[in-house]
């Protein structure tokens, strides 16, 4: 691949790269760290991808893998998807919410989702992916796909609403409300 | 189907309606299209939907992530077909840009003095070198190291260069080695006029690489300073909290 060749590919795919990135490493810098990760294995490893019509699948995978690998495993991912969907239906508020608060706040939000829900999850809002697509990316089956979509954006509902600073703070029964004057 | 099971499938759909005529989605849209339950909870999933992405597209990579991506593939390349096909200039030029890219989150890099070249052209050895400085740990001995620091540390005496380096009687009688970049970098500290220096060779792949001899050249960051050069047998670097005008006094 010729460099202006590599520049458009890095053109077209560096800043959802990036977000992706950050909502799986949570910080600026190992995000940035991971997307240069990602186009250094494509250069380096002369990539053989005939095709480049995949090479957004291979970039999104291949950071994925990247931040796997980099991080350490614990023992409660593996028991994350028994856990209880903390299923709430979405609400007239959240959508108010989520207009109102910074882009930041909804990265924060997202990262705070668990981290086997997260990933699906960000590829679903930020490279609209279908969910064949994150099960290829992902590389799990479709049916855990649509799970995780599922159970995530339950959590990223609840996440929000904790993240809203203007939320209402309910006074604990008892006391005296503060009020300013 | 159920309600829960449609809303489980359904929360799949792409907000934006490009699932529409996928079969997986056919029995729940129907569904939602004749329960005005569902049908209301679906509308309001993918106007959240919509809103949480249009939020996310807003986020904005750091200035400089994609400079640095390019200069790192060039610098990938480059470690590839090391040698004189690719030039010692603009092999450190790309080199430099990507790790000080790689590293500008954490070290801020500080302008020199004028007659120096500026950071673009120092050789990505240099970086590690500061980087190694403050971060590893140092140490070595062996009589052929004991042997270059006695010589390195001897007022007026110029740094060995070339064959004069006995690569690996020192790599192999305790002198520290770091493996750089997937090559082994031999490392050895002294101290001349009171001031601790650390010396960084890494040999190269063959001799006679004219193409690539190059240098001094300088930099300065926050933690550190560094010299890179190079001759037709190895990559130096020599590193130093002193500041830029102790290492060129060296070199001198």
């Amino acid at each position: 691949m010729n460099n202006e060749a590599f520049a458009q590919l890095v053109d077209a795919h560096y800043a959802p790269l990036y977000r992706f990135a950050l909502s799986l490493a949570r910080n600026g810098s190992d995000a940035g760290d991971l997307v240069q990760q990602t186009f250094f294995i494509w250069a380096t490893k002369g990539h053989g991808l005939r095709e480049l019509s995949k090479a957004k699948s291979w970039l999104f995978t291949t950071l994925y893998r990247e931040f796997l690998r980099g991080r350490r495993r614990d023992s409660r991912s593996s028991s994350l998807e028994d856990l209880p969907p903390g299923e709430r239906d979405p609400a007239a508020e959240d959508i108010d919410r989520v207009s109102r608060i910074d882009s930041a706040l909804v990265m924060s939000a997202l990262q705070s989702v668990e981290e086997t829900f997260r990933a699906p999850l960000t590829l679903f809002y930020l490279e609209d992916m279908s969910y064949q697509q994150i099960a290829d990316t992902l590389e799990v089956p479709i049916g855990t796909v649509m799970s995780r979509l599922s159970r995530g954006k339950a959590q990223l509902r609840l996440a929000l609403e904790r993240t809203d600073p203007s939320a209402k703070i309910v006074p604990f029964p008892g006391t005296k409300e503060n009020t300013a004057s | 189907m159920t309600l829960q099971e449609a809303k489980f499938i359904l929360s799949s759909y792409r907000p934006n309606g490009s699932d529409s005529g996928s079969a997986a989605f056919g029995d729940a849209l129907r569904m939602a299209g004749e329960d005005p339950v569902l049908g209301a909870w679906f509308a309001r999933s993918r106007e959240l939907d919509t809103a949480v992405a249009a939020k996310l597209a807003q986020i904005a990579p750091p200035p400089g992530l994609r400079e640095a991506i390019l200069a790192g593939a060039r610098v990938g390349e480059s470690h590839r077909k090391r040698g004189p096909a690719w030039g010692w200039m603009g092999g450190l030029a790309a080199a430099a840009a990507l790790v000080i890219g790689l590293f500008s989150l954490r070290v801020p890099v500080r302008p020199v003095q004028p007659s120096i070249p500026s950071s673009a052209q120092v050789a990505p050895i240099a970086v590690f070198a500061i980087d190694d400085m403050v971060h590893g740990k140092h140490g070595g001995s062996g009589e052929p190291a004991s042997a270059l620091v006695a010589r390195l540390e001897t007022k007026g005496s110029a740094i060995p260069t070339g064959a004069e380096i006995g690569f690996d009687k020192l790599k192999a009688t305790g002198c520290r080695t770091i493996s750089w970049q997937g090559e082994d970098m031999i490392e050895v500290c002294f101290v001349r006029d009171g001031t601790l220096f650390h010396l960084y060779v890494l040999r190269r792949p063959g001799p006679g690489d004219d193409d690539a001899v190059g240098g001094p050249f300088y930099l300065e960051q926050a933690a550190g300073s560094a010299a890179s050069w190079s001759d037709s047998h190895f990559d130096y670097a020599l590193a130093s909290t002193a500041g830029v005008a102790a290492i060129r006094k060296l070199l001198l």
